[in-house]
């Protein structure tokens, strides 16, 4: 049945308004439950607040245990679930200027956007140092369009990498996300900070 | 931290479930053996030669023929319009746009009907719709349209205008050059079109 466009059932413009939806009540979500908050997103690399990942980690692992149980039923194709494709070298790149970013400005892009929706300065300071890397990158292309498309390596999932069964290795992700949800609490303890 | 061990005792039963069921156990709109064998018994996928000649003949744009063969045999002798998937390619990637989908009447053939019936059963496991097979593949298709044999005078009218129908495909299609396939052929010789010379107005003038 799903995937709901592939299969013909809505079509991309319902898609789209879905989409809206979905992107509405997330950012609700998130706002609500504090990711406005520069520092409580920072926290996480200092180790006093460890919301951010514990609450996506959980977002990953149920999407993913559902989705397989869609697949074991029937209801899903998962041949058809777009896997992004994967350049290692600007992966890491671009990993590590958006984990630095990450930990200047406070925000990641989705959540600088919900403050930035409750009005908070900072937030439409890194808005602004976001649109700029955009143009800055468009513009730059071609100096680091050799980098940014090197060591292709098509779409792979981890457990093909790691030749291992896709529920084998799902399995495995839950407990490294709990035992990881575990030293998280540790060093809330560890590394206390007023909560601001 | 109870909420956490809420989440854990929900999320890693359901993780040990999933480590240890097989992966796709379900493919969906696949056939069953039963409902298998019973298309197979009634034999619905077969069509006649004479029903692909007069889709070849009207240029039916909904027909796709599909020849199981190799490619050199493709190359040697092929059904007008026809695209080569020998049976060994027939899972790959690049022709399940062919094989599967619900506009076009594809109509596997090959030599005889063995490896068309082959291919037509692996695609219908698949759930694959809209695919036939060439009814005694081309070796009848040679016996009763590219060289058809005049009936007794005594059989019913019918069966003279079925081969009064398959002379004439045999012309449209090209019939009688199918020296290969045995019998001694050239007997429907194409007809001779007369050309006329047209009359051209008178040039010139003042």
């Amino acid at each position: 049945m799903a995937p709901l466009i592939v299969n013909e059932i809505i079509s991309p413009d319902t898609n789209l308004l879905i989409a809206l939806l979905i992107g509405i009540g997330f950012g609700f979500v998130l706002e609500s439950s504090g990711f406005s908050s520069s520092r409580k997103l920072a926290g996480m690399f200092y180790g006093y607040d460890t919301t951010v990942l514990k609450v996506f980690f959980t977002a990953a692992i149920t999407a993913m245990v559902g989705m397989l149980f869609f697949s074991l039923f029937g209801w899903m194709d998962l041949s058809y679930i777009y896997v992004n494709p994967t350049y290692l070298t600007s992966a890491m790149v671009g990993g590590t200027v958006m984990g630095v970013g990450f930990i200047v400005g406070g925000f990641c892009p989705g959540t600088a956007f919900c403050a930035l929706s409750i009005g908070k300065l900072d937030a439409l300071a890194f808005v602004g140092g976001l649109v700029l890397g955009i143009i800055i990158f468009t513009e730059g292309y071609p100096l680091w369009e050799d980098m940014y498309k090197a060591d292709f390596m098509g779409t792979p999932t981890m457990n093909e990498l790691l030749d291992i069964p896709r529920g084998v290795f799902a399995l495995g992700m839950i407990l490294v996300a709990f035992a990881m949800f575990w030293v998280g609490e540790w060093a809330e303890k560890k590394f206390p900070r007023e909560e601001y | 931290m109870k909420m956490r061990l809420i989440i854990a005792s929900v999320l890693i039963p359901l993780g040990i479930i999933i480590a240890a069921v097989p992966e796709n156990t379900t493919k969906p709109f696949r056939l069953t053996a039963g409902e298998l064998l019973e298309e197979v018994c009634e034999g619905t996928q077969f069509v006649s030669t004479d029903e692909i000649a007069d889709m070849l003949v009207q240029k039916d744009p909904s027909l796709q023929l599909i020849d199981v063969r190799t490619q050199a045999e493709f190359e040697k002798y092929s059904l007008p319009g026809s695209v080569n998937i020998p049976l060994s390619d027939l899972l790959s990637e690049e022709w399940s746009d062919f094989l599967d989908q619900g506009v076009k009447m594809n109509v596997f053939y090959s030599n005889g009907n063995l490896k068309a019936n082959e291919a037509w059963m692996i695609s219908r496991q698949l759930g694959f719709e809209n695919n036939y097979v060439l009814q005694g593949g081309l070796n009848y298709w040679a016996e009763t349209i590219m060289n058809p044999q005049a009936p007794k005078s005594v059989l019913a009218d019918d069966e003279i205008a079925k081969y009064d129908f398959r002379k004439g495909t045999s012309m449209a299609l090209g019939g009688g050059s199918m020296v290969a396939i045995g019998s001694k052929a050239n007997n429907t010789p194409k007809p001779k079109i007369k050309k006329r010379k047209k009359k051209k107005k008178v040039a010139g003038g003042c």
